[in-house]
């Protein structure tokens, strides 16, 4: 017990993160906590949604377990399994059971990354039953008010095998994300990015300009996060071509056309 | 060569075909006293020319003797590669032209000495400058460097230096001073101010002065501006193309202190522009504080000065100020307005009939006590809508918009309000002409029961099975029953070696597409927990002891196995075969087909083709390719290479039909893709709003059936209606058709992955 305790409290969020908030987000999510309602983030890579979970635990001083999802998560790596210690069978705890079994916030990182048949396990906590049988243990857990589950997906991925379940989908309270209004991304990119308010706003144009290439045939435009990282490059004495070509230019296409007309834009605006 | 030799050899070369002798002698004759190795390399070209075109081919080989004079051997290939890449973008004519008259010019530039041309800078300037303005702009090639505003139209080629980063740095300049003209509001608001402007400059004796001057005053705006928002590009600008230009001898015209200003570095900026302006006004521009009326207001002294002491200089211009071509801006914006006006339009007549019969009833009686004894074929209903605050001074868009229809007051939904909103900030006022248009839609629509008079119908053409299909009719919501009637046919095979010449053409990609095909068909993964498999699961082994030390019955599934994925999948693609696909795009269309074809066959999910068009409601036309099951053989092939643009596209009983196709497979995820090149579109009613809207109903049809339809475009206006008709996430847009037959694999792999 000791033991698991201590798992748990690694998970806590002692220092406030920083949370620029663009609308009534927080109160939403507050509302949905205190309804026992679990939580559903999309919007696209980079827009603070990870971010704005870690906010909420401190808000709501819990600690928040983040599973970040793939195709080989199984229902066992959820939900735990029987290890053996010293020559005995010892059950552990998942991350989704030790969320439940102590009132923590679980967040499922891009759940459609998951296999939908682990993804059914959080069914019967994302309803008004918020209970989770574990089979081995022949256990039915069943979640205090403190415990929320919340997950989050980019909508604008495009394979068709990559979706949610309509039954999967319709139980939560969905949150839509953006990047924010440029004054504020501005603000988020001068203090996280640790950069002046020039340059912060010259990165924000510019990341304006790329997310206007979608129809070009740039997938995904810069995230405030790409922004944040090219801040972070800038103040640690990389010049401001270097560093946009490497943080901002690069990883957003190997298309050499689109770069080009990306390094374009970089030479123009610093 | 002996010339019977070179004659054999042809022929061989051009196989199956068999050209007229005559021609062959005649262009081969003169090669019979040249040495072999030029023999062998003109023959060595004949297989790149001749499936491309048969008289270029001739045409080469008739004008290669003088040709070597001048090129040697090792230029020729590149000398063909810039023929054929004219013949495919401007057709036979240039590739002749070129070829005939051009060596010189072609020679030079092989050099190095020849300037930039457009086609070479337009692959990163179209993204850049797109970006840049966060506005779908084109680029264009003109004379006169200008803008209309929604297009920016540039020289074919730049040389302004012998250096390929100036040139392609003045390409830059170019674009983004002309969008400079359009961020800073040169042309004014609206096209009727346009307009106004236009009459402004023809007050003068010489307009040209007057629109020089004014131009010139705003180019100090926009520079002022550039350097704000564009700092580097400007940056770069002052180091290699303003120096250049400040260089007096360069220029035998005298400049004005005016345009020294737009070009002068930053600092300098505010004392050459104090030599021309006064104080107050010098600083609103340097400042950038000034506006498009003061440029008018200083125009006007501007141009009695230099009247007074006949100064020309101030009608000089540089190259990438262009000039102003206040016509077409007026044109292009009235084009976009009439289409947002048609947009609304319809969006206003949508929410009319949404409204209750009640309160439609209420709006509708006076109108029917005025005309009463008349027929109501034609309701005439007054519909005012403005802003609250219209017509005092200071008018406020923030303002709630008032519609009232024959003095009524209507509420307007949030997304019409809004759309109107920017409307009237684009264009200064509602548009009047569309309102009352749709009024009358929905009044017509109100009065009559039947919209459409029986149309007549075409007689059934043989061999075809007929289905009929309902129509979603957005302004009912509700389906018009069996509305339209499709005939299903099979394409008439057409013999041509189109699919081994894409195969040519496209050589090196069929091999890179088969590989990456292949390595998608096998997703080889490991799979555990199997009751067999090649090697022990360690992770479920320790569970299955621990499970047994615990108690519980030790799962037996402790196995690892390799797994090949099975993927079972179905697409169909459907292929646009309207009127507005003919040239290229069909070309493209059809080759893109043949590498997915080719593509799929490796990868083995099942696919089927099929092609619509039609005419009227009652014969839309589905055109059998290949179906599902059918192998890829050659009467598929044939069929393939008949698709050829017919004549509209209703999309809406297409979708329905290939929904009806699938509905009846069984495979894991099953696939429509449409491959259009704009909206869908009939000869008859089946157009704009209503055409969108059935088009999205039978897409959400499609969805409900748990079918994925994704749409490829190459429309260059797609962008609004796509997301609503398809949802976000399911198109992708293409913006150069050459392009879509090395995408469309690409998007097929996103997709399936």
């Amino acid at each position: 017990m000791k033991q698991q305790n201590q798992r748990l409290e690694e998970h806590l969020i002692i220092e406030k993160p920083y949370y620029l908030p663009s609308g009534s987000e927080i109160e939403i999510a507050l509302a949905a906590h205190k309804n026992g309602l679990p939580l559903l983030l999309k919007g696209p890579t980079g827009c603070g949604k990870t971010r704005f979970m870690q906010f909420l635990a401190w808000k709501l001083k819990l600690p928040l377990i983040t599973v970040s999802c793939h195709d080989d998560l199984s229902t066992s790596d959820l939900v735990g399994r029987y290890l053996i210690r010293s020559g005995e069978a010892v059950w552990t705890d998942g991350p989704l059971t030790l969320a439940v079994r102590y009132g923590a916030i679980c967040y499922l990182d891009e759940i459609v990354e998951a296999r939908k048949d682990t993804t059914v396990v959080i069914h019967p906590l994302a309803d008004d039953r918020r209970e989770l049988p574990i089979e081995k243990r022949g256990e039915l857990l069943n979640a205090p008010p403190d415990f929320m589950i919340s997950v989050s997906y980019n909508p604008g991925y495009q394979s068709v095998l990559k979706d949610l379940k309509p039954s999967t989908r319709q139980r939560f309270v969905a949150l839509s994300f953006d990047y924010p209004s440029p004054e504020m991304e501005a603000e988020i990119v001068l203090r996280e990015g640790n950069v002046t308010q020039d340059i912060a706003r010259s990165l924000v144009k510019l990341a304006g300009m790329t997310r206007s290439l979608k129809e070009s045939g740039l997938a995904e435009g810069a995230s405030t996060r790409l922004l944040i990282q090219t801040g972070q490059l800038l103040g640690s004495g990389i010049d401001i071509h270097t560093a946009c070509r490497a943080a901002l230019v690069e990883p957003l296409s190997d298309d050499p056309e689109l770069l080009g007309a990306l390094q374009e834009m970089v030479s123009s605006i610093f | 060569m002996r010339p019977a030799t070179l004659t054999k050899r042809f022929y061989d070369l051009v196989a199956p075909d068999i050209p007229n002798e005559w021609d062959v002698e005649e262009v081969l004759d003169p090669f019979a006293d040249k040495s072999d190795a030029i023999c062998e390399a003109a023959l060595g070209h004949v297989p790149v020319i001749w499936p491309v075109s048969h008289s270029l081919c001739y045409d080469f080989l008739r004008l290669l003797p003088e040709a070597l004079h001048t090129l040697s051997l090792e230029q020729i290939p590149r000398w063909i590669g810039t023929t054929l890449d004219l013949y495919e973008t401007k057709g036979l004519r240039a590739a002749q032209r070129f070829m005939q008259d051009d060596l010189k010019e072609y020679l030079s530039k092989l050099e190095g000495s020849g300037g930039l041309p457009l086609s070479v800078a337009s692959k990163q300037l179209l993204p850049y400058i797109r970006g840049i303005a966060r506005d779908d702009l084109r680029i264009s090639v003109s004379r006169q460097c200008y803008t209309d505003t929604r297009t920016i139209f540039v020289p074919e080629e730049v040389n302004f230096s012998t250096n390929y980063d100036t040139n392609f740095l003045l390409y830059k300049l170019m674009l983004t001073f002309q969008w400079g003209f359009i961020a800073c509001n040169s042309f004014l608001s609206s096209p009727n101010k346009t307009q106004d402007l236009q009459d402004f400059f023809n007050s003068f004796k010489s307009p040209l002065l007057a629109s020089a001057i004014y131009q010139n005053l705003e180019s100090i705006r926009v520079r002022v501006f550039l350097n704000q928002e564009l700092p580097g590009l400007m940056k770069a600008a002052e180091k290699h193309i303003f120096d250049k230009l400040q260089d007096e001898s360069q220029h035998p015209v005298p400049q004005s202190p005016l345009q020294l200003a737009i070009i002068a570095n930053r600092e300098d900026i505010n004392s050459l522009l104090a030599k021309t302006l006064c104080n107050p006004d010098c600083k609103a521009y340097t400042e950038g504080l000034a506006a498009p009326h003061d440029s008018m207001r200083i125009t006007e002294l501007l141009y009695k000065d230099s009247e007074q002491g006949e100064d020309e200089s101030l009608l000089n211009t540089f190259s990438f100020q262009g000039v102003f071509k206040l016509g077409q801006v007026v044109t292009a914006g009235k084009i976009k307005e009439q289409k947002m006006g048609e947009e609304l339009s319809d969006l206003m007549a949508t929410y009319l009939l949404s409204l209750s019969k009640k309160e439609l009833a209420a709006l509708m009686q006076e109108d029917q006590d005025k005309k009463s004894g008349n027929n109501l074929a034609e309701s005439d209903v007054t519909m005012v809508m403005d802003s609250e605050f219209a017509g005092t001074a200071k008018q406020d868009i923030d303002a709630p918009l008032l519609v009232t229809i024959n003095n009524q007051e209507i509420d307007l939904p949030q997304e019409l309000e809004e759309f109107s909103k920017t409307f009237f900030k684009e264009f200064g006022h509602l548009p009047a002409k569309f309102i009352s248009s749709a009024a009358g839609k929905a009044g017509h629509l109100m009065l009559e029961q039947d919209i459409e008079s029986s149309s007549k119908t075409d007689p059934t053409p043989e061999g075809a099975t007929n289905i009929s299909y309902d129509e979603w009719d957005y302004r009912r919501q509700g389906y018009r029953k069996n509305w339209c009637t499709l005939h299903c046919k099979s394409l008439t095979p057409v013999h041509s070696s189109f699919i081994r010449n894409t195969l040519d053409k496209y050589h090196g990609l069929t091999i890179r597409l088969r590989h990456q095909f292949e390595m998608m068909r096998s997703q080889e993964h490991f799979v555990k927990r199997q009751r067999e498999g090649d090697d022990i699961d360690f992770d479920a082994l320790v569970e299955s002891i621990s499970d047994t030390k615990a108690g519980l019955p030790g799962s037996d599934r402790l196995f690892i196995r390799l797994q090949r994925d099975e993927r079972d999948i179905a697409v169909l693609f459907l292929v646009d075969m309207s009127n507005s696909t003919s040239g290229w795009i069909n070309t493209a269309l059809k080759e893109s087909l043949v590498l997915m074809a080719e593509a799929m066959e490796v990868l083995g999910d099942r696919y089927g083709i099929y092609g619509f068009s039609g005419m009227r409601r009652s014969r839309c036309e589905f055109f059998h390719v290949k179906h599902l099951n059918e192998s890829y053989g050659d009467k598929v092939k044939e069929r393939l290479t008949s698709i050829a643009p017919s004549e509209y596209t209703r999309m809406g009983p297409a979708i329905r039909h290939a929904t009806k196709i699938l509905q009846d497979v069984d495979a894991k995820a099953r696939l429509i893709i449409t491959l259009t090149d704009g909206k869908p579109e009939d000869y008859d009613d089946y157009k704009g709003q209503y055409a969108i809207e059935d088009t999205r109903h039978a897409l959400l049809e499609a969805k409900t059936a748990d079918i994925h339809p994704f749409c490829i475009t190459i429309d260059q206006e797609a962008k609004e209606y796509m997301k609503h008709m398809y949802g976000p996430a399911n198109y992708i847009f293409i913006d150069d058709v050459r392009k879509l037959p090395v995408r469309m694999p690409e998007i097929y792999r996103a997709l399936t992955s």
